[in-house]
């Protein structure tokens, strides 16, 4: 693979490091007087989502990753496989529940998601910053417990188990986080 | 809130901030020259990129070009002028930026810091009616030495100056200025490279910090008596203490690098012995040979370069800096 010297880096570039895809989020060239130059990044695993800060001097080179992002819709679950197909080739994959990991909580039929490909092999998915889930199981509130911030636990139709506050209803639709896994507010209609 | 300015208006303080440089210097009595922007070589220095201009290059400062003008009895000089230097792009960085270059003959080194810190004071004069600057300018000037910069910003480190690569090595492991392992192999080139690397590291992880808590208190700083590794272009003095340095100074205003200018090395064997020196060091980092500047060192033998000093400073950043901009890109005249 080509190798990428560091003065080629910008903004969104996806690099590889130590085995792992990274994207370039935030990028400065610094040079102090006849120094060497020096390229402070701040990365994020592609894979894991954690974010880092790195200086390079010039001169440096990395490899690029091969990374793609394919867009995909959530078809169905077996056992610990979850199937999705591609919305431009109708090809479908299967991944497993540890690529899929906790977001498999979110995975509503028919939603769409970016399935990332690190050297044509899917890693890891990202999901819309919140979906709407509907309530199927959850304690009436109990009359006269008012005060603010008080919730109960509910079950929304993927199984998934979150605290709501305590006028939610069964049936009802609220909007999840699909970053933190909190509720954000109820919908109406 | 960073001062972004329209065009009229940064033609309008280009146009003043050129007039009162120039008036500056005539004052002075220096002449203004213009040497071409395309040379058969230029100064081989370690991390600086001339852009290719085939049969040449771009200038990466008109150094040479003024120099041999002195050699050849020109008096004192100045110019102002695009230079160029690859892959330097960032907010405080261009690749084609205008330096404004000048050298006084005879004087001792510390005249160019003076001038830097007048021209400082007319530029900011002449643009005051575009300025909103979020930091004043400096209302005082300090001169420090390298090493009680180095004692200022970085106590556990006991720096004399005179360090060969494997005592820099020694010293530093351990610390934040830790050097990544050297590619050259001779001694003149391991201590380049070694102190080139933690003069990198330690600019901008423990000097630029210092700098800005300097700027927030209306004071520039010249760092003076570089290591004599650090010398570049500059003659080998001998500093307050008798230690062994180099003429070269670096001035910073706003917590910023403004100009650097050296005491100027007249010994063309010397010269050319640095040039190798660095020559090494660029291919042991895989950067592209650069041809020797042979007329630049025969003038240098012959008729020699008269006892000067002088300085180079961005004047791209002097008016960022002045009017209160955030980046190069919001006071210049073409993208």
């Amino acid at each position: 693979m080509a190798s990428l010297d560091v003065s080629e880096l910008k903004k969104n570039a996806k690099i590889e490091i130590d085995g792992h895809p990274y994207v370039v989020v935030d990028f400065q060239f610094v040079k102090p007087g006849k120094g060497q130059g020096l390229y402070k990044c701040r990365i994020k695993n592609m894979i894991t989502g954690a974010v880092m800060d790195r200086t390079w001097r010039s001169g440096e080179k990395f490899d690029p990753a091969n990374v793609e992002s394919k867009q995909m819709q959530y078809l169905f679950a077996s056992g610990d496989r979850f199937t999705f197909m591609d919305n431009e080739s109708y090809e479908q994959i299967e991944l497993s529940a540890g690529v899929v990991g906790d977001d498999k909580w979110f995975l509503l039929d028919n939603l769409t998601i970016d399935v990332l490909f690190y050297n044509n092999r899917p890693v890891g998915v990202s999901l819309p910053s919140h979906v709407i889930m509907e309530v199927t199981d959850s304690e009436p509130g109990v009359k006269g417990d008012t005060a603010n911030n008080v919730t109960k636990q509910a079950t929304v139709s993927t199984g998934y188990l979150v605290q709501v506050p305590i006028f939610i209803k069964i049936g009802e639709k609220i909007k999840i986080d699909t970053r933190t896994g909190a509720y954000i507010e109820r919908v109406n209609g | 809130m960073p001062n972004v300015l329209g065009v009229a208006q940064r033609v309008a303080l280009w146009d003043a901030a050129l007039s009162a440089v120039r008036a500056y210097f005539r004052g002075q009595g220096l002449c203004e020259v213009m040497t071409p922007p395309r040379v058969a070589a230029v100064a081989i220095e370690p991390w600086i990129e001339p852009i290719a201009a085939p049969p040449g290059w771009l200038h990466t400062s008109p150094e040479l070009a003024m120099k041999s003008l002195l050699a050849h009895g020109a008096g004192p000089i100045f110019q102002i002028t695009h230079v160029a230097r690859a892959g330097e792009t960032g907010a405080w960085h261009r690749e084609q930026f205008v330096l404004l270059e000048w050298y006084r003959t005879g004087a001792d080194a510390r005249g160019p810091m003076d001038d830097v810190e007048r021209v400082t004071d007319c530029v900011v004069e002449a643009t005051a009616q575009w300025s909103t600057p979020t930091l004043a300018a400096p209302r005082a000037w300090r001169r420090i030495g390298f090493l009680d910069a180095v004692r200022a910003t970085a106590s556990d480190l006991q720096l004399r100056g005179d360090e060969d690569a494997a005592r820099l090595i020694a010293v530093t492991a351990g610390t934040p200025w830790a050097l990544p392992p050297l590619r050259t192999h001779s001694a003149q080139g391991q201590r380049l490279e070694a102190w080139t690397g933690f003069f990198t590291a330690w600019s901008d992880s423990a000097l630029d910090p210092w700098l800005a808590e300097h700027a927030a208190g209306g004071c520039g700083i010249h760092l003076v008596d570089f290591p004599e590794p650090l010398a570049a272009l500059a003659e080998r003095a001998v500093d307050a203490a008798g230690r062994l340095v180099s003429g070269r100074f670096e001035s910073h205003a706003w917590g910023r690098e403004l100009a650097n200018g050296y005491r100027e090395l007249r010994d063309a064997h010397e010269q050319r012995a640095r040039f190798d020196t660095v020559a090494e060091l660029r291919a042991a980092h895989d950067q592209p040979a650069l041809p020797m500047p042979a007329a630049f060192l025969a003038d240098l033998l012959a008729p020699g370069l008269p006892p000067c000093s002088g300085a180079a400073l961005g004047l791209d950043r002097l008016l960022a800096l002045v009017v209160g901009a955030a980046r190069l890109n919001d006071i210049a005249l073409a993208p």
